[in-house]
Formats: structure tokens, sequence, C-alpha cells
């Protein structure tokens, strides 16, 4: 079976579509709907639920939370794939000279990277989110690092798997020097992994997102992320859940898309882990 | 004897490293320490005094060597926003914390493997798709999502469990019980489904195995071949992912006993980082550490006791 028969199944499609569909909010959002869209108050309608006016209700300001929604998503999204952009530049080269050396360089790298794995990742971001100041730039940074130790780990792992392999001895036999083995036989070998990881992860940043601005320590206001939203939806459960309900499903649509998505990436790349 | 003489140097070796992280972590930004103790409005000169009797002054090292050193002899100094001992105030927050973690553990654990067992005993009929799901959906909401929903349904709409709030094991067990089982039950469901997918997957792979194939052809009954064969093999591996969301659930406390006002751990912690009171934080992101390493240390130790084929090496 071709790889992108295998990759149409009900879950990849369903994965795909989900995606789709916030990834089109997320780029054409800003292009369709003006930015004072999602801080216009309507004071006749605070607190509505779903209308006609406004189809998914209003917060306790009267601003419309469809066009919150819509705005939020580049920003919750942004912060994610930065933060995991951030993981890979600092935790793939940490990997790769850890399962290529291997010996010494290995035990000391991977020590440090256990070690940093025993802090839960959300304490980690809350904490170097506290310490730099919250704001969206410091957010990335902070969920960044916290996610490193486990891309590190992973691709130590499948580079000591890869260096083993009987054409990395050929090459390095023919005289291949370190630089040219890690980039053209390991990186190109290890690839599929990462790219698993990276779905994998950019799920969690967006639920990481979400939960350092929900404690005030990620996205700060006047700037509208879904974490954000539930923040502020807190005080006014009783009388409007749709508030905590729309951001949400935002939230829980993103991350199911990508772990859909992830889930059958893994099958098709990596047949071993079916 | 050398595998845990081994282990307990590995073990000390570690609390060091994660006590090194956690000051480095801390000391990023220098937040100033002494501003914080006299307020914005002080006296420069006597702030100054304060910073030279703090030692912020020194170099960093010297002033990790005083802070581990006051760690290792018990001397965790005073919050500065609670304004008592840091040693006494951990203690009494974990205990809160405890109750919850143990609490959504067991549920999570006892509606996981089961659900996990069947959908990988019917894998690819229409259980394993509701189930799988299920727990997909699961994984997918944050936990926070989870308790406004808990408190949306048990708290505001049906009025069965309070939506926050602490109750001391210590007075009353029941209530704390009660006052803790919405915050457990929001932790334990987004637990459950990561668990429920692990149980599975690794259900599947020793169910294709060959001896679980001798064991049919025997002609045991389908049930002792998967919950006393499959299952007691794939104990280990559920047990070593269990042990590992240990420090997944260390990281939703903050957000779960925030949104419930459960003052337990995650709490506290909260209120050191949003009041950017450092000695408190170093110790409570110390503590937490350090308590997910061993918990991982206890869980290969269980491993190594439920499984014979991994020897000590």
């Amino acid at each position: 079976m071709s790889a992108v028969k295998r990759f149409l199944t009900t879950k990849g499609l369903i994965g795909i579509a989900l995606l789709g569909l916030v990834l089109l909010v997320a780029i054409l959002g800003p292009w369709l709907v003006p930015a004072d869209f999602a801080t216009r108050m309507d004071m006749r309608a605070r607190l509505s639920g779903p209308t006609f006016a406004h189809p998914f209700g209003t917060d306790q300001l009267g601003r419309d939370l469809f066009f919150r929604v819509v705005l939020g998503a580049q920003t919750s999204l942004t912060i994610a794939l930065a933060a995991v952009i951030t993981s890979i530049v600092i935790g793939l080269p940490l990997g790769l000279i850890s399962g290529y050396a291997r010996g010494h360089v290995d035990n000391v790298l991977m020590r440090l990277v256990d070690t940093m794995l025993a802090f839960p990742a959300l304490l980690l971001a809350l904490t170097i989110s506290a310490m730099l100041g919250p704001n969206l730039q410091n957010t990335i940074i902070a969920i960044g690092i916290a996610f490193t130790p486990f891309l590190a780990r992973i691709v130590r792992g499948e580079a000591l798997r890869v260096v083993q392999m009987p054409y990395v001895e050929a090459a390095r036999a023919s005289g291949t020097n370190d630089v040219q083995m890690i980039i053209r036989h390991i990186l190109p070998n290890i690839m599929p992994q990462i790219i698993v990881q990276a779905t994998i992860s950019l799920a969690f940043a967006i639920l990481a997102e979400a939960g350092l601005s929900f404690l005030g320590l990620g996205t700060q206001p006047p700037q509208s992320s879904w974490g954000l939203m539930i923040q502020a939806s807190r005080d006014y459960l009783d009388v409007a859940p749709w508030t905590a309900l729309v951001p949400g499903i935002a939230v829980a649509l993103t991350v199911l898309g990508l772990n859909m998505f992830g889930d059958v990436l893994r099958d098709v790349l990596d047949p071993r882990a079916r | 004897m050398s595998y845990f003489l081994n282990r307990t140097l590995s073990i000390l070796l570690t609390l060091l490293l994660i006590s090194m992280i956690t000051f480095a972590v801390t000391n990023i930004l220098p937040g100033d320490v002494a501003m914080m103790i006299m307020g914005t409005q002080s006296n420069p000169e006597a702030l100054a005094g304060l910073r030279q009797s703090l030692g912020l002054n020194d170099p960093i090292y010297i002033q990790y060597a005083h802070w581990i050193g006051g760690m290792l002899t018990g001397n965790w100094g005073n919050s500065l926003i609670f304004k008592v001992p840091i040693a006494t105030l951990l203690l009494q927050k974990a205990t809160a914390s405890a109750i919850i973690v143990v609490m959504s553990m067991t549920i999570a654990l006892a509606l996981a493997v089961p659900l996990g067992v069947w959908s990988a005993v019917h894998r690819d009929k229409w259980q394993d798709t509701v189930s799988s799901s299920a727990a997909l959906f699961g994984v997918s909401l944050p936990d926070f999502f989870w308790g406004i929903m808990l408190i949306l349904l048990f708290a505001r709409t049906l009025g069965w469990f309070p939506s926050s709030g602490f109750s001391d094991p210590g007075e009353d067990f029941s209530q704390s019980i009660y006052h803790a089982f919405l915050p457990a039950l929001a932790l334990g469901l987004g637990l459950m489904a990561h668990l429920t997918r692990m149980t599975r997957s690794t259900m599947v792979g020793i169910l294709g195995q060959e001896f679980i194939r001798v064991s049919r052809a025997k002609g045991l009954s389908e049930r002792t071949v998967v919950w006393r064969y499959a299952l007691s093999n794939a104990i280990g591996p559920v047990a070593t992912i269990a042990g590992l969301q240990i420090g997944y659930l260390f990281g939703s406390i903050i957000v779960v006993e925030t949104l419930f006002s459960y003052t337990g751990m995650g709490w506290l912690t909260y209120q050191a980082l949003l009041n950017r009171d450092v000695p408190l934080i170093q110790a409570s992101v110390f503590v937490i550490a350090a308590v997910v390493m061993l918990t991982n240390f206890l869980v290969d130790l269980f491993y190594l006791l439920v499984d014979p084929r991994v020897r000590l090496g």
C-alpha cells in the first residue's frame, strides 16, 4: 500500500480536515476580519448567548466571541509553532551530538536531559515565563525550553539506532567526515521521527500556551488567545457558560486534529510503532 | 547489592543536578529579592544593606552554595509572601496535593486499564473505535477545560460537590475527600485518556505474540488468556508509563488546584510564581522535581519486582 493510500484513513482525513480548517481560519482570519472586531464592545449585548448578530455569543464586555476566537487562532498557533521550532533548534543538535558521539559526551548530555525531564514541562514553562516576565516572546521561549529535553531524547535514540546501520559503516569506510556524516546520512534517516514528534509537540504546545495564558503567565491582554478567553470566562461561568465553551472547543478541535494527524503520520512514516 | 549502591549514587547526583537547574532557572532574570521584601518605596541605603546581608552581591556560585547549604541543613528560609517558614508550608500543602494525586491516579488506572484491554481485544472493531476515539478526544482537552466542565455539571447544575476549597484531612477525613473529588476527577480524566491509549497499544503488542497463540491452542478460555496471561505481561510497561505520567500530573495540579482554589502544592507554587517569591519558588520547584524523580525510581524498582525477565545489570 502506498504511503498516500495509508494516509487516507478515516482518522487521517478527519485530522487533515480539522487542521485545514484551523489553518485556514488562522491565516485568512486576520485578512478578512478587521482587528478591531475582536475588541469592539456591544454594551447592549453583554454576556449574550448565541444570537443572529453574535453567532457564538459575547463576553462580559460585549465583545463578539466568534471574532475573538478567529483572531485568537493566529496568536495561539504562532506561539505553538515558534515554541516547537525553538525546541527543535536546541534539541536537535543536542540529541544528534549525543547519539553520534556516544561514550562520555552521551553520558553527560543525557544525564542533563534526564534531569530536565524530572521537571514537569508545564512547571518549567511557568517558572521560566514568570522569571522572564510574561509576554508573547517569553511564552515562546518558556514552552520551547520546556519541550527541548523530550525532543533531544528522541533524536538521540534515533541517532543511536542509525549510527549502527551498515550504510553508515560503509560511508565511514569511504572517508566521510563527521559533519558530512551527520548531515548527509544520519539526519535524513531520522527525519520521519522528528516530524512525528514535532506534530505531537505542536499539540502539547497549544495546550501549554492555553494553560500558561489561563494562569496569566502567558499571552497578555490586549492580545487575544484562546487560553486568555477561558481565563476571562471564569467569573461568568454561571450566567454565560458559552464564554468558556467557545474557546475551549477551539483548543480541543485544534489539538484533536493535530493528534489524529500525528497518529496517522506515525503509522505511515514509522511502521515499527504500529 | 551494587545495583542499589549505583542507584543511590545516581539519585544523589540527579538531586544535585536538579538543585542546580532549579537555581539556574530562578536566577535567569535577577529579580530583586531585597526590593520585594522592603517594597519599591524603600530607602536606597537600607535596600543596599539588605542586599549585602542577604548575600545578593556575592557571585552566583557563592549564592548557590549558600542556598544548597541551607536546603541540606534544613534551613529553607521564610516565604516572602506568607511570612512563614517554607519547610512547614510545603509539608502542609504537600499533604493536600498527595490526596488528589493518589485519587486521580486511582481513578485513571481503574478506568483506563479495563478500557485499554477491551479496546485491544476488539482491535479495529467498533468497540475499539469508540474507546480509542473517546481517549483521543480526552487527551486533546486541556485539564482546566475538564475542570470547568465538571464545575458546571457537578457543582453549579447538580450541586453534588463543592466547586472550590480544601478541607484538612486531619480534622474531617470524609470532608477532605469530598472537597478533593472534583479536582481529582479533572486530573484523572485527562490522565485516564493517556493511559487508555498506552494500555491499548501495549496489549495489542502482547496479544500478537507467540505465547498467546500457544495458550489459545492449549484450549485455555479467552478470559484466562487475556486477563491473566496477557495482562500480567502488560502490567510492567503500563506501570512504567503511569509512573512517567506523575511528571505530567504535577504540571497539571498547578492549573487544576488554582481553578478549584484547592490549597495544595500546585496552588502554592502558583502563588509563589505570581508574586515572584523567589525562595518559595526555588524550594517548591526543587521539591516537585525531586518527587517526580524519586517516583520514577520507585516505578523502576516495581518493574524489577513484577518482571523477572528484567535482570539487575
